[in-house]
């Protein structure tokens, strides 16, 4: 079953293409995990282990498929029916469900006009409440639908209806979760910020709180920028491990929950932070400690890192790869937060040493496949100045560069003395050749001729003088 | 006038009588004796010529040498008018006995004393650089004319129009090294057209005084040199740096370029010598750091934009210079460019661009390996072993790379490259001593240089535009009651010897 979809033109191409494509099997269990989630989420994340997984694909596609069915979003089930049919075109599922799929258009179709034509109603009598409310209608449905910029669009016309800095909550709560469903992080980012300026008190500010912290780390995940990332995650509020839902929406199942804070705090931290930042930040922190709890490998990793077992801890997290690159927002930057843990690790690990052999670097550090040969690996670290260190070719070894300051500091005066002269001597000229009212004057022949003609008319100019020295 | 009589008067100035020790009564002394002297009328030098009773036999060149010059200077006008013309006579040619008089004269006159007869002297080194030429043997003149040079001021600081005959001769003989004696020395003045009331009669301002800046005996009245144009400044420079250049001190040429880019601009546009000494300076730029650093500061920005877009190309090879791991790119570009290296005259520079940058290939190596076999760079650049191994002793006897070559037996016969960890070992290595030495050197130049500085600074002060400014600045405060800013600086100077002294 597994080769055959393996072999199927869906992976085929993808593999074609370079995108990521994971065979082997997960160390989750697919019903267990997807069972944290709800709403739109849900089926997103079953569509990309269904589309990345080959182990899993046809469970994860047939789950989503059936999820899809009970939605609003036709375009989202012809979708998924048709990646399935390239991957397992016997099932019963891959065929298309002609009759649901027009019932289900015209049914949206009516909704849509009866949610219209509501809000214009509303909107003649004037009454603001409900014109606020026919449109986070309307954005909920657009929403559930799958058009996300329309939903967008609706849940900003809110905010001329509300009343009250809730309202104003509320909606840039909504703004941020269509913003997550259309990866748009920063729009995600900047919704976030108006929700901090919006002066809060008591209950409210506690309660969204965690939920900006999250999401803000999230974005900033996703943005490539780990180490800011890492501090809105290991300062998120463990209250959000049990809160309740904010806007009509329950974030820690219908964005990311309590787990992936855990996973994506661990890793962003393990990729930007030193040992003793890891340690005072991290393992000590007493809020994050609630969500590292439920990720236990996560935290043996970063205590291996803080012990200086590195290759232990390269080891843990390899051996959750798989998981990872089945998450749906960490799988596309996993491979640079991994580099990054690993060549940190390289770099912490040779600090005490003055040699090491490289083969016992290969063998602390397994290749991951990326270099051929470890050297190959050092090499580039040392030219991108990541690693400070030389390697012995003949010998086999990996050497630290003694140093030796006393020469350094007398080097470096002399050439900054060097240089600093050399301006001087510079500035003076051009002070003498200024007194004595010497400067280039334009030469009425070439400023009549275009700029192209100039350079031609200095390099004519020239030419005599080149020969003479020449000659 | 008798012979005896002419010998009373050329010896009657002695520079070392006891009466002159004042500045000042030297100053007139020396003033009324070359006006003495210089009414005499030439044929008067003539009588005893070629015999011990001739008065350039008599008179001392190193005490008479105002008399001496004019001795000199009648004596060549009346050889070269005896004969015909278009024909230089015997005594006058390099080797003659009136030539051997000059050069020997050039050597040993009395430099406070030529401060006074500026044209004579330039006519001396006009007449030695016209005989060499006509002659066809213009390095003939080289070694008068830098001893001329250098007697009358050591340091010679302040530009004349000599400096720029001489470079020209030096480069139509390729006598480099014969040029670095000169060029080695900062040109810091500039011919200045101070009014007479500042040199005259002051007893620290005639030119017999003891002056540490040539620019005060130097200038445009002096009659040391001609009227001084920009480009002759910049033609100098780029004539210049193309003598270092020839020696391969790349980065004294560079810096050298760098005087021609600085020059102010009006109107924003660039000269021809700008654009030479721009392409120039790419390359040597590359060849002294391995890569093209941004233009000096002081440069004007638009005129800079300017020859930018007109060097492009010379810009592209520079790319390909610093693009370590393509080694072919930098040939490619070579050739495809060969007619305009050719016709810049550059052809030289560009082929060294590409026998260096096999020299930075192995420099960088450096920055990633302690030992590594020359098998691998030797495969890595498709050359032998052997043919590499010999490329890479030269460079490391000629000191130019920080590193051995090994042959090790383990196995198999491998011939390895180890490079020096520590800075302070192989061949570029230097010790405490020679570092200290270098700091005290730098030292010493940087104070030289803060004397020129400030004696720039009071030419500058006696300018009329400074003074007007002082006066605004002067009304300014008095009608906003706040203090003049502090514009004397010499409180820094003091600080920044200090920390070069340490």
């Amino acid at each position: 079953m597994a080769s055959s979809v393996e072999l199927s033109p869906f992976f085929q191409q993808k593999k074609a293409n370079g995108l990521i494509v994971v065979k082997d099997p997960p160390k989750f269990d697919l019903e267990s995990y997807i069972s944290n989630y709800d709403g739109a989420t849900r089926i997103e994340r079953l569509h990309h282990i269904g589309s990345t997984s080959t182990y899993l694909a046809v469970d994860a596609y047939r789950t989503a498929i059936a999820e899809a069915k009970r939605g609003k979003s036709v375009k989202l089930y012809l979708t998924l029916v048709e990646e399935f049919a390239n991957i397992a075109p016997n099932d019963p599922l891959a065929l298309v469900d002609t009759a649901w799929a027009e019932r289900k258009t015209r049914e949206v179709k009516e909704e849509q006009d009866k949610l219209e034509h509501e809000l214009k109603s509303y909107k003649n009598n004037l009454i603001k409440e409900s014109i606020r409310m026919g449109n986070e209608d309307l954005g909920h449905f657009y929403y559930a639908c799958g058009d996300y910029p329309n939903a967008f669009k609706a849940y900003t016309r809110m905010r001329e209806h509300s009343t009250s800095s809730r309202h104003i909550a509320d909606m840039t709560l909504l703004l941020v979760y269509v913003g997550i469903a259309q990866k748009s992080w920063i729009s995600v980012g900047s919704n976030v910020a108006k929700l901090d300026s919006l002066q809060l008190k008591g209950d409210e500010k506690t309660k969204l709180e965690p939920i900006a912290s999250a999401v803000l780390g999230l974005s900033q995940m996703c943005g490539g920028n780990l180490r800011e990332a890492a501090g809105h995650f290991i300062n998120t509020s463990p209250i959000f491990l049990n809160l309740d839902s904010a806007a009509g929406i329950v974030w820690q199942r219908e964005v990311l929950s309590a787990n992936d804070i855990a996973v994506y705090g661990g890793l962003c931290a393990l990729a930007s932070m030193d040992r003793s930042e890891l340690q005072t930040h991290v393992l000590s922190n007493s809020d994050f400690r609630n969500f590292l709890e439920l990720e236990p490998h996560i935290r043996r990793a970063i205590t291996l890192f803080c012990n200086s077992k590195y290759s232990a801890c390269l080891e843990v997290l390899e051996g959750y790869r798989t998981d990872y690159l089945l998450d749906v927002y960490l799988s596309r930057i996993l491979s640079a937060i991994y580099s990054k843990i690993r060549t940190k690790s390289i770099v912490q690990y040779f600090i005490p040493f003055s040699c090491v052999t490289l083969d016992e670097m290969a063998n602390k550090f397994q290749l991951t496949g990326e270099y051929g040969t470890i050297e190959e690996e050092l090499e580039d670290m040392i030219n991108s100045s990541v690693l400070d260190a030389r390697i012995d070719l003949v010998d086999r070894l990996l050497i630290s560069p003694q140093t030796n300051p006393r020469y350094n500091v007398h080097a470096d005066a002399l050439t900054m003395a060097e240089n600093y002269d050399h301006t001087l001597r510079l500035r003076l000229t051009r002070i003498n050749l200024l007194s004595a009212g010497l400067q280039v004057q334009p030469e009425k022949a070439q400023t009549k001729e275009a700029p192209h003609g100039l350079t031609e008319g200095i390099g004519a100019s020239l030419r005599g003088l080149g020969s003479r020295i020449l000659g | 006038m008798s012979s005896e009589q002419l010998l009373n008067l050329l010896l009657s100035f002695q520079p070392d009588a006891p009466e002159l020790r004042q500045k000042r009564d030297y100053d007139s002394q020396v003033r009324s004796f070359v006006n003495q002297v210089a009414n005499i009328p030439g044929q008067h030098y003539q009588k005893g010529a070629d015999t011990p009773q001739d008065v350039l036999e008599l008179l001392n060149p190193e005490v008479n040498s105002i008399a001496y010059i004019y001795a000199l200077h009648a004596r060549i006008f009346g050889v070269g008018e005896s004969k015909q013309k278009g024909i230089i006579p015997e005594q006058l040619r390099p080797g003659g006995s009136i030539w051997n008089k000059m050069e020997d004269f050039l050597q040993r006159f009395d430099p406070v004393q030529i401060r006074y007869v500026g044209s004579e002297w330039r006519r001396l080194m006009d007449c030695i650089e016209r005989i060499a030429r006509l002659m066809g043997v213009p390095g003939a003149a080289i070694s008068p004319i830098r001893a001329g040079l250098l007697r009358l001021d050591p340091l010679s600081g302040t530009f004349t129009i000599t400096h720029l005959q001489f470079i020209r001769l030096c480069l139509e003989t390729r006598s480099y090294t014969a040029a670095l004696p000169i060029l080695d020395n900062y040109i810091h003045s500039l011919p200045n057209t101070l009014p007479s009331v500042i040199r005259e009669n002051l007893e620290y301002s005639v030119p017999g005084a003891n002056h540490t800046n040539s620019g005060e005996y130097i200038h445009v009245r002096s009659g040391h040199t001609e009227k001084i144009t920009l480009p002759d400044i910049q033609e100098y420079y780029v004539l210049g740096a193309m003598a270092y250049i020839g020696v391969h001190q790349f980065k004294k040429a560079m810096q050298f370029l760098e005087h021609v880019l600085v020059v102010p601009v009006s109107n924003n546009s660039a000269n021809g010598l700008m654009l030479e000494a721009y392409k120039k300076w790419v390359l040597l730029s590359c060849l002294a750091n391995g890569s093209v650093k941004a233009p000096p500061r002081t440069a004007n920005g638009a005129a800079m934009k300017q020859v930018r877009t007109a060097s492009r190309a010379y810009e592209a090879l520079a790319e390909a210079f610093a693009q370590m791991d393509n080694l072919p790119k930098l040939k490619a570009q070579v050739n495809a460019g060969k007619d305009l290296w050719a016709e810049d005259g550059n052809t030289g520079l560009v082929r060294e661009l590409v026998d260096q940058q096999l020299k930075f290939y192995v420099t960088r190596l450096s920055r990633t390996y302690s030992a590594i076999p020359v098998l691998n760079i030797a495969t890595n650049l498709s050359q032998t072993v052997e043919q590499f191994t010999q490329y890479l002793e030269k460079l490391i006897n000629a000191g130019e790379l920080n590193a051995s070559i090994e042959r090790t037996n383990k196995g198999q016969e491998m011939v390895v490259l180890r490079f020096f960890l520590d800075p302070t070992e192989g061949p570029q290595a230097k010790t405490e001593t020679q570092q200290q030495q270098a700091l005290f050197e730098q030292t010493q130049r940087t104070n030289l240089l803060a004397e020129q500085v400030q004696s720039a600074d009071y030419r500058l002060g006696l300018t009329k535009e400074y003074v007007e400014y002082i006066k605004r600045q002067n009304k300014k405060a008095a009608t906003a009651g706040g203090d003049t800013m502090d514009t004397t600086w010499d409180d820094g100077m003091e600080v920044d010897e200090d920390l070069m002294g340490n």
